[in-house]
């Protein structure tokens, strides 16, 4: 690990300058990624500005009509949170099959969403070839890599790396807002903005600016969310990326789908909402064969690559699984009310 | 006096292993100290045209950079299956050739692990780049060996083809099994400390004798020159058996720069610097008459191994012993690729052959519409299948029938893909497990105090499971004396010879020195009571007294507890050695053993075939939408002679289990076959079980009685858990499901 100079700013207008300008330094958080790729000489910050002393970013609030979360909420805390469990618990058990306990102890909902991807030729600089550590150094993973755990959805020919998340999938379905500071001052960033393609530029990730901080993250609620259920098939019961998952959430009137919220990851190169599904199910009566078609559909514009063929009827039939859970839900819920 | 063998007993040094006060190899430190880092090969095959080392010399804290050009005194040792101590037989750093990924090409002196970490980084090497492949070609694969019959390692007996031509059925099946590394929690490490010419190691290791033979003769030192300490192993599994080019490369290190010198391998360097478990492909072709009889066996086993040694873990010696038939042939390949040698890792020659074997055994009682149990039955033998001895002892269907009763097989519906529970398809499946009993010399000292004490000392190890406790636990029994009063001294090779800690042989081997040593001690107070002028023994001929379990007796019913004794004696201590040999143990495993090798008696030997057996039932869920397969429940009963401490084997047998469930569903060192390189080098992408992986898992230890193996009657169980497991659950998953998955590790794509 390179040496580094460290700060501990106390609030949001001095971590903002301290990480502004030209100097190469970036904002370090619970520091589960970071400190990681520090260790692997992936990424070599001149300066890290540990944001975790501004204390008025950890709050959460589960109002009525809107969800907030502050930046450094700790995984931990928020995924015990009874009334996130009730409201929507796609958001709870996205976080409580993420990572482990030791490190969802440590990790920020703010640094989680952006996560960086597992991709083995990204985080070894044996690999030469890696055009998001190394721009126009090429893929390794695409020039006869292993590619068992790479995006069918999203890559780019200069980039097949996986958005590893968890959380963020249950963001994108129910249309989360990022609300951020920075030196050019405030915005509000629809999630499914934040995120950004590989395209021919896979070093850049989001449309962060340097600078940048994230204040809180907001989910609008919407009836979907309390039928809401977030399935991760793995192969290992517990702290592994997914293969594959679905954030889903079911909005019925009768039998008939009137909201339908679905988001896949472990298969895509940023959090991933699959509106072509949605819209198969939308207006139409729910049935096991109509949760199978829309997990056929959520994969319809996937591209397989050579070890990641199997993503697509897994991806589909984790959909297919996860829209049979939401259902159920729905369905309790309704009775509850009766 | 309480009974202490065949108890549960708590680890004399679980107490200090949880408060930390258990001192491993790396937290020595001696004075002066400075730290190591390694840089490695980028590339897999080829040439170093050029080491530029100007940017971690400049680094502040690095004190030395060490190349293949300016390592001065670097010895190297042959490898182990060369018949030398070391991990492999070719050496790094010796000159410009690079023979695999991830092969050491710096030495980075430090003052700090950091500086040392970041010196190592900054070392920049150009290559000249040849072909290399990481995987074997099976289509390439050599025969090992000569052919010969009992040990030979080609083998025919009867005629294959006329067996099959008779089977009712048959089965002519190819199993795959990949690359996997041991991954212990504690990592690999070595510090060494020259003062003069005498030289410290302290390195986790499974044999200091081996460590101290092999570098003592390397640099031309007597043996007494060098120190080998290794107190506690924090998991081996077989990585920390030979001497490494880490280590050699820590000693010349030290030796250059005047001052102590640490290293500590990174978690990623340690899938390249030792050791694995070598990829193998494993084909079996079995005829059975009506009945299940076996009418052939054949089974031709293929590994991986490096361009430079040939790794050899014999399986087909295994599964060869295992089922009687008159027509046997099996044969031991190897195919090369581009890797640093492999070795043994947790059952090396049984995992992935009985991973086969097991599943081929369900594919042919399948066919033969019988029970897999009962095929089972109708094929157990008391005789060995090949030698023709009888088996010193086997309670392989004892095992089965008492695994089978606890898992309740009755309830199994035989029809694939019949039992299903909610959104999960359910399965069950069994399969044998067997090891053999591979008895070591070994030697112990004892030493007696009126007091009460003793101290018992020997260069075994315990990499983990339980030694110091069983060591205790036997000399308590036999001195009279209470566990705690019983203090084991190990991991020293300047302690009496103990075998390598490896092929389940320390508490049937070491464990029956320290019962000689302690026999010898009561005849030492026999000899010093029977010369006073007074007391029960006074004038007796010191050869009529005997040492019962704290006792000595003598003619006519004269007894006084040892202790007492020595306590009369005017030195008040007695200090004796006892020298274990299993009578089959030839004077070559003898010889071989003391110069730091591993020497054994069996599994076969002229008179008997010593092994331990087990069988293995697993339950597997299947779940319908993610195609996850979980294991709810392992039961596993096992026979290995006397039972030392029905805890720590317990915990054994248990976490033999484990392994298996990592080895059935979740272990691969996957591989860039472009690069030439192991691709998920660390333990978030290299999968091993979590708890939640691991449910329900029963041990029933039954009982068995064996005066043949040692005069402790004990079976090694340190490998025994795991042989049987990824069968089981294969067996399972096909019952599940219907479909035979045939390749490791068995995952959620094989299914959808």
């Amino acid at each position: 690990m390179d040496n580094f100079a460290f700060f501990r700013p106390t609030s949001v207008a001095e971590a903002i300058d301290l990480a502004s300008g030209d100097q190469k330094r970036d904002f370090l958080a619970g520091g589960t990624t970071m400190v990681d790729l520090m260790k692997l000489a992936v990424q070599r910050p001149g300066g890290l500005v540990d944001i975790t002393g501004i204390k008025e970013l950890e709050s959460y609030e589960i109002g009525p009509g809107r969800l907030r979360f502050g930046a450094l909420a700790r995984m931990a805390v928020v995924a015990d949170d009874a009334d996130l469990r009730e409201a929507c618990p796609a958001l709870t058990e996205a976080l409580w099959k993420a990572a482990s306990p030791q490190l969802r102890n440590v990790a920020r909902l703010g640094g989680n969403i952006l996560q960086r991807t597992r991709c083995p030729y990204f985080r070894d600089t044996a690999y030469t070839q890696c055009n998001k550590r190394d721009p126009g150094s090429g893929c390794a993973a695409l020039e006869g890599g292993v590619t068992s755990l790479h995006a069918i959805l999203g890559g780019s020919e200069h980039c097949v790396a996986m958005y590893p998340g968890d959380w963020a999938q249950a963001l994108i379905a129910f249309d989360a807002e990022v609300r951020t500071r920075g030196p050019g001052g405030s915005r509000t960033i629809p999630f499914a903005d934040l995120h950004v393609l590989p395209g021919d530029s896979p070093e850049v990730e989001t449309i962060l600016e340097k600078g940048e901080i994230i204040i809180s993250i907001e989910v609008p609620v919407v009836p979907a969310m309390r039928a809401s259920h977030y399935l991760k098939a793995r192969d290992r019961e517990s702290y592994a990326f997914a293969s594959a998952s679905a954030a889903v959430g079911l909005e019925l009137d009768g039998e008939t789908v009137k909201d339908a919220r679905i988001a896949l990851g472990g298969v895509a190169s940023v959090p991933w909402r699959a509106g072509a599904a949605e819209e198969v199910l939308r207006g139409r009566t729910f049935s096991e064969a109509l949760a199978r078609e829309a997990g056929r559909a959520a994969f319809a514009d996937a591209t397989p690559l050579e070890h990641s063929a199997y993503k697509i009827p897994l991806g589909a039939d984790v959909v297919a699984g996860a829209l049979m859970t939401a259902h159920a839900r729905a369905r309790a819920g309704a009775k509850g009310e009766d | 006096m309480a009974q202490t063998i065949n108890t549960e007993v708590t680890r004399t040094d679980a107490r200090r292993k949880v408060t930390g006060a258990a001192h491993y190899a790396a937290d020595f430190t001696p004075a002066g100290m400075l730290h190591g880092a390694l840089a490695t090969s980028r590339i897999a095959v080829g040439t170093l045209t050029g080491i530029d080392t100007a940017k971690a010399e400049a680094e502040p804290g690095v004190v030395a950079v060490f190349t293949h050009a300016n390592l001065p005194d670097y010895k190297t040792v042959k490898g182990i299956y060369s018949g030398g101590p070391g991990s492999a037989s070719f050496w790094p750093m010796e000159g410009t050739a690079i023979k695999y990924a991830g092969q050491p090409i710096a030495y980075v002196v430090a003052e700090t692990a950091a500086a040392a970490r970041r010196g190592a980084q900054l070392v920049e090497a150009s290559y000249e780049e040849g072909e290399a492949h990481i995987a074997m070609d099976p289509a390439q694969s050599f025969i090992v060996g000569a052919e010969g019959d009992g040990e030979g390692m080609t083998l025919t007996k009867g005629d294959i083809a006329a067996g099959l031509a008779e089977a009712a059925q048959s089965v002519d099946v190819e199993y795959v099994t990949p690359f996997q590394h041991h991954n212990p929690m504690e990592m690999f490490a070595a510090t060494a400390e020259w003062r003069g010419d005498r030289l410290t190691v302290w390195m986790p290791s499974q044999s200091v004798r081996t460590l101290r033979h092999g570098i003592s003769a390397a640099y031309g030192l007597p043996e007494t020159a060098v120190r080998v300490i290794s107190p506690f192993v924090g998991g081996a599994f077989g990585s920390k058996a030979g001497i490494t080019p880490y280590t050699m490369l820590t000693i010349a290190a030290a030796k250059a720069v005047g001052a102590p010198v640490r290293l500590i391998v990174t978690r990623q360097q340690m899938y390249t610097v030792a050791t694995f478990r070598p990829e193998s492909v494993q084909r079996f072709r079995l005829g059975a008459d009506a009945s299940g009889r076996l009418t052939a066996f054949e089974h031709v086993e293929i590994a991986q191994t490096s361009q430079f040694d040939e790794v050899v873990n014999p399986g087909t010696h295994m599964t060869r012993s295992m089922y009687a038939s008159p027509n046997i042939h099996t044969e031991q390949r190897l195919a090369r690729s581009d890797t640093n040698s492999g070795g043994f890792m947790r059952a090396p020659n049984e995992m992935q052959t009985f991973f086969g074997l097991e599943q081929a055994m369900d594919e042919l009682a399948l066919k033969l519409g019988m029970d897999p149990v009962e095929l089972r039955r109708v094929n157990d033998t008391d005789r060995h299948p090949v030698a023709g001895v009888p088996f010193s002892s086997r309670s392989l269907m004892e095992c089965f029938d008492a695994a089978k009763a606890s898992f309740g097989w009755a309830d199994r519906n035989a029809e694939p893909g019949s039992m299903t529970d909610g959104d999960w398809l359910v399965g069950y499946g069994c399969a044998t497990a067997t090891y053999p009993t591979n008895i070591s010399p070994s030697a112990a000292r004892v030493r007696m105090q009126a007091t009460g004490h003793a101290f018992v000392e020997l260069a075994a190890h315990d990499v983990g499971t339980g030694s110091y406790t069983i060591m205790a636990q036997i000399a308590a029994a036999r001195l009279g004396l209470p566990v705690e009063a019983c203090d084991v001294v190990m991991g020293e090779a300047h302690l009496p010879l103990a075998p390598i800690s490896g092929g389940s042989t320390t508490a049937a081997s070491a464990g029956s020195a320290v019962h000689l040593a302690c026999l010898a001690v009561g005849a030492e107070v026999a000899r010093q009571v029977s010369a006073m002028s007074e007391g029960p023994f006074a004038g007796v001929d010191p050869a009529q007294i005997t040492l019962e379990d704290g006792m000595l007796r003598g003619p006519g019913g004269k007894s006084q507890p040892l202790v007492e004794a020595l306590a009369s004696t005017p030195r008040g201590e007695a200090t004796a050695e006892g020298q274990y040999r299993h009578p089959a143990l030839t004077d070559e495993a003898l010889r071989r053993t003391y110069q730091g090798g591993y020497g054994v008696a069996g599994p076969v030997t002229p008179e008997m075939a010593m092994f331990a057996f087990g069988a293995e039932f697993a339950e597997v869920r299947v779940h319908r939408w993610t195609h996850e397969i979980r294991v709810p429940r392992l039961h596993g009963a096992f026979a290995a002679g006397t039972w030392l401490n029905r805890k720590t084997a317990h915990s054994q047998l248990m976490g033999g289990m484990v392994w298996g469930i990592g080895s059935a569903l979740l272990e691969v060192t996957e591989l860039d076959h472009t690069r030439a390189r192991f691709l998920n080098a660390n333990i978030a992408e290299y999968l091993i079980p979590v708890n939640a992986d691991v449910r329900e898992i029963r041990v029933e230890m039954l009982e068995e009685q064996d005066d043949y193996v040692n005069p402790l009657g004990v079976k090694g169980i340190g490998e025994l858990g795991i042989v049987g497991t990824a069968a089981a659950i294969a067996n399972a998953i096909h019952h599940a499901t219907g479909k035979r998955l045939r390749r490791l590790p068995m995952r959620m794509s094989d299914l959808v």
